[in-house]
């Protein structure tokens, strides 16, 4: 009888300690950068040989790496504030209208998301360079949208199927136009929603590389962008540093969101 | 009804800027790339005028890009067995712990996720090279004299394209195992099956549409996935995607970088149309 408990509490034991395990092991690729942006030698060592901020110093005060930074914020706030209000208006009248054809289309919205980035990326290239706006920021920043509008629309329309219709329509009743009864009822509702589309859409945009690779022009290239091809030239602890970097804003990022939202409910 | 209230009522007012985006950057792209697949490519000049097949007849008749594209295709398969064997029982205890850790448990398969991909194919490197801490740490412990070759080919891709897929597959098999009712696996219990008989004839049948969409869909970002790939490979080891990427921004054979690259839509929208049919299929039986 103890034998068979005992058999049980360790069987009870194993999963929860495996999981541990794993998500543990998810994050070793993430330690190993940040542990070596800390080395004192002119190569990459891990574990770190001394301890130096040296590198945060040589990335911070390279000029190239800020404008890498500022263009690609620049970028990934114009597109999640178009994505955001495009992909809401989109989500909106998929729940609230009857719209012809409405699975049709929303399998169309989510399209970007399953078509391989590359090919995407390639098709852009090829139109963009026979329309003239090959390497322009409006070029950069409508691919963007496209990319992030899926997260947006999948966030946004989550929100709205959950929020109660009949509270709109009250406030039409008592006056209220629909831009009114929209903005100050349903809104305030989706919220939730709508943080989390923007922070994917956000996350999604500031990160990406197989697309933006292809349109970026030799003068003004995105920061992920900017690693990739420095990874590509060879690897040193500048590299580390400045993914570190990246690291910390993320995970600040998400633990805010999760505060704020419960963001893991949306992924 | 006039055109603004037709627009009003029908909702297309609302989808409209939505819609004219899709058209604008999406499908009319993919269609102005399709003609290039058909044109001939001229060396010094780039796309020629008249039309032919030869693209797609050249990469189908050599030996170096079938490979290629054979190799694509089982790291997907591969990759897609490693992150549901690893991430099946990660999600299974995601799904069902009562923990007030959760959130944040789930948080740890989302960091990784969302952390650019870039990012976490350098820690790899770092993690698999010659001189890496793997390599180190099993030299030091004395398992292995010289160090493995684990970078630059099938191993470190596999590896990497694991690390950065897990994620995905979890979330998705989270979302199906909570969707099972607890109570039928409580009756199993009851009724007198072993814990292994629970699990292989009540919770894994039930959660075979997550298997089946998880599945799909790691392995379509598997096919697809640039970044990874040419980090972890190097310029000589190639898959689908950086073949693509070398002919378009190396080459500059446009018509044959066009040719492959809807080579890899075709199989991509194949395996998803196949997926939503055997998912129909399976919503009808049950």
């Amino acid at each position: 009888m103890s034998a068979v408990r005992l058999g049980r509490g360790i069987g009870g034991a194993v999963l929860p300690a495996y999981a541990l395990l794993v998500l543990l092991l998810l994050q070793v690729p993430v330690v190993i950068v940040m542990l070596a942006s800390l080395t004192t030698t002119g190569y990459l060592a891990v574990p770190p040989v001394g301890v130096t901020l040296d590198w945060y110093w040589k990335v911070i005060s390279d000029a190239s790496y800020i404008d890498a930074l500022t263009f690609s914020l620049t970028v990934a706030v114009i597109a999640t504030l178009l994505s955001l209000t495009i992909g809401t208006a989109a989500a909106y009248a998929l729940i609230r209208r009857k719209v012809p054809g409405s699975e049709a289309i929303a399998t169309l919205l989510m399209a970007p998301l399953v078509f391989p980035a590359v090919v995407v990326a390639v098709a852009l290239l090829r139109y963009y360079s026979l329309i003239g706006l090959r390497g322009t920021l409006i070029s950069l920043v409508a691919a963007h949208v496209l990319i992030t509008l899926p997260y947006v629309v999948r966030s946004v329309l989550a929100s709205i199927a959950s929020a109660d219709a009949q509270l709109e329509e009250a406030a039409r009743t008592l006056g209220a136009d629909a831009w009114t009864a929209f903005f100050k009822v349903t809104l305030p509702l989706i919220r939730p929603g709508l943080v989390a589309g923007g922070i994917f859409s956000f996350i999604v945009s500031f990160d990406d590389v197989p697309v933006s690779i292809f349109l970026v022009s030799v003068r003004q290239t995105t920061l992920p962008v900017k690693i990739f091809t420095a990874v590509e030239h060879g690897i040193d602890p500048g590299i580390a540093a400045i993914s570190t970097l990246l690291i910390i804003a993320t995970g600040f990022f998400l633990v805010v969101a999760e505060r704020w939202v419960g963001f893991h409910r949306f992924a | 009804m006039t055109l603004g209230r037709w627009l009003n009522r029908s909702g297309f007012g609302l989808l409209s800027p939505a819609l004219l985006l899709l058209i604008a950057v999406f499908a009319a792209p993919l269609l102005v790339l399709l003609p290039v697949s058909l044109h001939p490519y001229v060396p010094g000049r780039g796309i020629g005028t008249s039309w032919t097949f030869d693209n797609y007849l050249a990469i189908l008749g050599d030996g170096f890009r079938l490979e290629i594209i054979g190799r694509s295709l089982s790291l997907g398969i591969i990759v897609v067995a490693t992150t549901l064997v690893i991430g099946y029982p990660l999600a299974y205890f995601l799904a069902r712990t009562g923990s007030r850790l959760r959130p944040w448990l789930i948080m740890l398969v989302i960091f990784p996720l969302l952390l650019n991909v870039v990012v976490r194919s350098f820690g790899w490197i770092v993690l698999l090279s010659n001189y890496g801490l793997v390599n180190e740490l099993l030299i030091g412990v004395g398992l292995i004299d010289r160090p493995l070759k684990l970078i630059f080919n099938f191993t470190g891709l596999l590896i990497g394209l694991t690390h950065i897929f897990l994620p995905f597959m979890v979330l998705v098999l989270i979302g199906t195992i909570q969707g099972i009712p607890r109570d039928l696996e409580d009756a199993a219990r009851t009724m007198g099956a072993s814990r292994a008989a629970v699990f292989l004839k009540v919770t894994l049948p039930l959660s075979a549409p997550g298997v089946l969409s998880g599945g799909i869909l790691v392995f379509v970002l598997t096919i697809s996935a640039l970044v990874t790939p040419r980090l972890l490979g190097g310029p000589t080891y190639q898959v689908m995607s950086t073949l693509i990427f070398d002919e378009f921004l190396k080459i500059l054979n446009w018509p044959r970088g066009a040719a492959m690259a809807f080579i890899l839509t075709t199989i991509v929208l194949l395996l998803i149309w196949v997926s939503g049919r055997l998912s129909r299929r399976w919503t009808v039986v049950r």
